[in-house]
């Protein structure tokens, strides 16, 4: 009994020093494992999404101003085929009332568009479960990438995505305080910048980028349909309330088509879907709102910021919890937030606030 | 089926989970199921099956036959032939059709003749060279009545196919294994702990020194046009060390598992790198292979009537002396052509791993009185630290020199890679930067260096008896952190996951 004993303690001091490394040995931490510390049910809404979600949506000012909370679950290029994944995830911590989806990448072809970081982005930073499996399976299984994607690197190898650390376990030669600490740089989640990019829609400049990336992209793409349909079927099962969004974004005219295609389908479900594309009273100033070819900085971040929080305030049944202790954590996000964005206080910057929050 | 991968631990765990659960009758039993499924692990064809079959009825049936005649000298000694001769003949047709065709077709281009033997592409199967030389030895074993023939065909088969030896050896006697393959075994805490540790430490030495070490030496002989003079010296250095952290790492997973179980093998390795001599040397290296050779091909070949009948021609010739010399050089010569040739179909095996050690034994076996008068001479001490360590180094760069030959993909190859060494360019070892360029950064190297002392010291220790037994007899505390040190280099500092081989071993084509 003592061997067991002895036995059970050692492994149980095993699994506690391992479980720390592998949260060490990270390559960052991203908007999706941030979410993971939010206490349960603790969230409102649920922000799902690629880049133009953590890049746009600046969860801290939505929460000062109105006192909800948005769990952004967003990684970069974030295949349209995990969100039901993401979806679900979300469901086994919180509650919330509304689910929001950004669509942009249902205009992205997935096995021409993604790499290998696109898909790690996400399951690696869930926790390991059988969602998390059925995730890496569903953008795995259906797709002959190993020789149709030259960014693929170990796809066929699927062990290797359902146990990360066989990959992060090299980040030691690379480990740095973020690591131990967390970044610095993501409030909630939302990531910003104050960098400015001037960009003149008349020259095509980032269309023509995009062309390169989606040469053919006019017709609604056959899996992106599928997949569609897929989640409007498990939000139907699931009975959840959900509301689709086009972010602002220099499009190239193969995209617009495609996602006005895909828009038609979500209507006819009987979603609504806001196209910031094409609101009369919202627009971006790509000569300054832009950080890079497709992403608002802090001034564009706060515009789209105003005018979503504002409308959700205003549609759906949303909470206020200022002034509640249990929410402190975003009271000091934001405060966090204003220090290090300080720009935010410029005049001419306060005009368009007061434009959107009035 | 790799040694260090996840397949093969958990393929373990169910194996060792079954065999403890099952009644102590039927354990043997599973260990043969674990064998077979082991052995045509990927590897299941018409082919593989009739393969195994072939070896398996040859000696199961041979066996008995040659035990049942044991009285009858003739008859027994034909089934001992009949029986060698289908093992071996399957061996040499798996292994080495392709270099008598290569060989002939040398002679055929030398000889302007327009005529090209085709190679063949046979898949052999894991372990074909222990099992095949395991099987001849068990035959022999009952010729010579060392041990009596296996009646049961499920017992002999798994005698011939006992798993963890599979990929790396050691060879194993019948006689010396019997009793704890097919004995009841209970688990044992202490065994498992001690299995455990070993198994841990073999897991080190491959995933953490050996794979680390195989990047830099792949990177360099990858690309001699870039890899130029030290770093070919280098890499011909860290070659040995990675061969036997490879090997000898390999050794102690599978002595480790066994050990869990309750089969206790033969060591493989006693610290060769401390050897003063290259023949001292292979008395460390590799142990069991010497030991197989020297029983049944050595002894018998020098006590034969054709090297009796030599010593005695040779003796009018030369004298009483040099004629045993003779006898003696000449069948080292046929047996480090075998050995040679059992690492692998290849002129560089046979060269690399056979004639240049002959060559270099039998220089340090001629040349020692000459040596022994210039030391007396000069009055160089030979019981001092600093001579034995010159002994040390000079025995390593001799093998290092001779593992060109089995590293090179051909001769002309290993005479590439010697050129190359004289290109003089000591600056790529002193800039700080260059050396770091080939496959291996400056991280990579300090933990080399940090692993090869513990290597080292652990190597050292072990000479004056179990490093492991001095290990369990210190406080819970260190002997616990010492454990969890090991487990997390491997899994840290580990070569293995994505943009790695893992561990494809270099002794596992054998």
């Amino acid at each position: 009994m003592k061997k067991v004993i002895k036995s059970i303690i050692f492994l149980l001091i095993l699994c506690i020093f391992f479980y720390n490394i592998i949260n060490i040995f990270w390559l960052e931490k991203n908007s999706i494992s941030y979410f993971y510390e939010e206490p349960k049910n603790s969230l409102d809404i649920a922000y799902i999404g690629s880049s133009t979600v953590f890049c746009h949506f600046n969860s801290v000012l939505a929460y000062d101003l109105y006192g909800f909370t948005t769990g952004i679950l967003a990684s970069p290029a974030q295949p349209f085929i995990l969100t039901k994944y993401v979806m679900d995830e979300c469901e086994k911590y919180q509650k919330p009332k509304l689910y929001i989806i950004d669509i942009y990448q249902l205009a992205s072809e997935l096995n021409k568009y993604y790499e290998e970081v696109n898909l790690r982005d996400v399951t690696d930073a869930m926790k390991f479960s059988r969602n998390r499996t059925n995730a890496i399976k569903a953008f795995l299984e259906p797709l002959d990438l190993g020789e149709n994607n030259p960014n693929y690197k170990s796809g066929d190898n699927y062990i290797n995505y359902e146990f990360s650390f066989l990959l992060y376990h090299n980040m030691w030669k690379h480990l740095s305080n973020k690591n131990f600490v967390g970044s610095l740089d993501l409030y909630k989640g939302f990531l910003c910048s104050e960098e400015t990019v001037q960009i003149n829609p008349q020259k095509e400049y980032y269309w023509k980028e995009d062309l390169v990336k989606l040469p053919n992209v006019v017709e609604f793409p056959k899996e992106n349909k599928e997949f569609l349909d897929d989640l409007l079927n498990y939000i139907h099962e699931k009975n959840l309330n959900v509301l689709f969004v086009v972010p602002p974004r220099l499009y190239s005219e193969g995209r617009n088509i495609t996602l006005n295609q895909a828009i038609k389908i979500i209507k006819e479900n009987g979603f609504e879907v806001i196209n910031f594309n094409t609101l009369e009273d919202f627009d971006v100033d790509y000569s300054k709102e832009l950080f890079n070819g497709s992403h608002l900085n802090v001034y564009g971040a706060t515009k789209y910021t105003l005018y979503l929080s504002k409308y959700l305030k205003e549609h759906y049944d949303l909470p206020n919890h200022k002034g509640d202790e249990a929410y402190a954590s975003w009271e000091n996000e934001y405060v966090r937030f204003k220090n290090d964005f300080k720009v935010l206080t410029k005049k001419d910057f306060n005009k368009v606030l007061n434009k959107y929050s009035n | 089926m790799n040694l260090t991968s996840l397949v093969f631990l958990l393929f373990c765990i169910i194996a060792l989970g079954i065999y403890f659960i099952v009644p102590k009758k039927f354990q043997w039993f599973i260990l043969l199921i674990s064998s077979i499924i082991f052995l045509f692990w990927n590897n299941l064809s018409v082919s593989t099956v009739i393969q195994a079959l072939l070896v398996l009825l040859a000696s199961y049936i041979f066996g008995i036959l040659i035990d049942k005649y044991r009285d009858n000298t003739v008859k027994s000694k034909i089934f001992l032939v009949i029986g060698i001769a289908i093992i071996l003949g399957q061996l040499i047709c798996l292994k080495y059709t392709n270099l008598f065709s290569i060989t002939i077709n040398h002679i055929l281009q030398l000889l302007h003749i327009d005529f090209q033997l085709g190679l063949s592409y046979f898949n052999s199967l894991v372990g074909i060279s222990y099992y095949s030389l395991i099987m001849i030895s068990y035959l022999v074993d009952i010729y010579r009545g060392a041990c009596k023939s296996q009646k049961n065909i499920f017992k002999c088969a798994l005698f011939m196919s006992y798993f963890p030896i599979l990929t790396s050896g050691p060879f194993i006697r019948y006689n010396d294994i019997e009793k704890d393959l097919y004995g009841k075994h209970k688990f044992n805490y202490d065994s498992m702990c001690r299995g455990l540790v070993r198994t841990i430490w073999g897991v080190f030495k491959v995933l953490v020194i050996s794979q680390r070490l195989g990047m830099f030496v792949d990177t360099v002989y990858g690309d001699l046009a870039t890899y130029t003079g030290f770093y070919t010296v280098v890499a011909a250095l860290f070659f040995p060390l990675q061969l036997y952290t490879n090997f000898s790492g390999s050794i102690d997973i599978i002595m480790g598992i066994s050990e869990i179980i309750g089969i206790h093998l033969p060591e493989n390795f006693t610290a060769p790198f401390f050897s003063k001599t290259l023949t001292e040397f292979w008395r460390n290296w590799h142990i069991t292979l010497g030991a197989w050779l020297r029983d049944y091909i050595f002894y018998p070949l020098l006590k034969s009537n054709a090297m009796q009948n030599l010593t005695k021609k040779t003796k009018k010739i030369f004298g009483k002396k040099a004629s045993k010399k003779i006898s003696l050089y000449l069948s080292m010569l046929i047996m480090w052509t075998i050995i040679g040739a059992w690492h692998g179909g290849a002129y560089t095996f046979i060269i690399g791993s056979g004639l240049l050690q002959f060559l270099i034994m039998v220089l340090e076996d001629t040349l020692e009185p000459l040596s022994n008068k210039i030391n007396n001479k000069l009055g160089i001490k030979k019981d001092v630290f600093s001579y034995k360590l010159y002994q040390i180094i000079r025995t390593y760069l001799l093998f290092s020199f001779t593992m060109i030959f089995f590293r090179a993909s051909s001769v002309g190859n290993a005479v590439e890679i010697i050129k190359n060494m004289f290109v003089w360019n000591p600056w790529v070892l002193l800039d700080n930067k260059s050396i770091f360029t080939a496959g291996l950064d400056i991280q990579d190297f300090r933990v080399l260096i940090i692993s090869l002392i513990t290597l080292f010291a652990v190597d050292k220790l072990s000479r004056s008896g179990s490093v492991r037994e001095k290990l369990f007899k210190q406080n819970i505390i260190f002997r616990w952190g010492m454990l969890y040190i090991l487990i997390f280099a491997i899994i840290i500092l580990g070569c293995y996951g994505v943009g790695y081989d893992p561990a494809a071993f270099i002794y596992r084509q054998f």
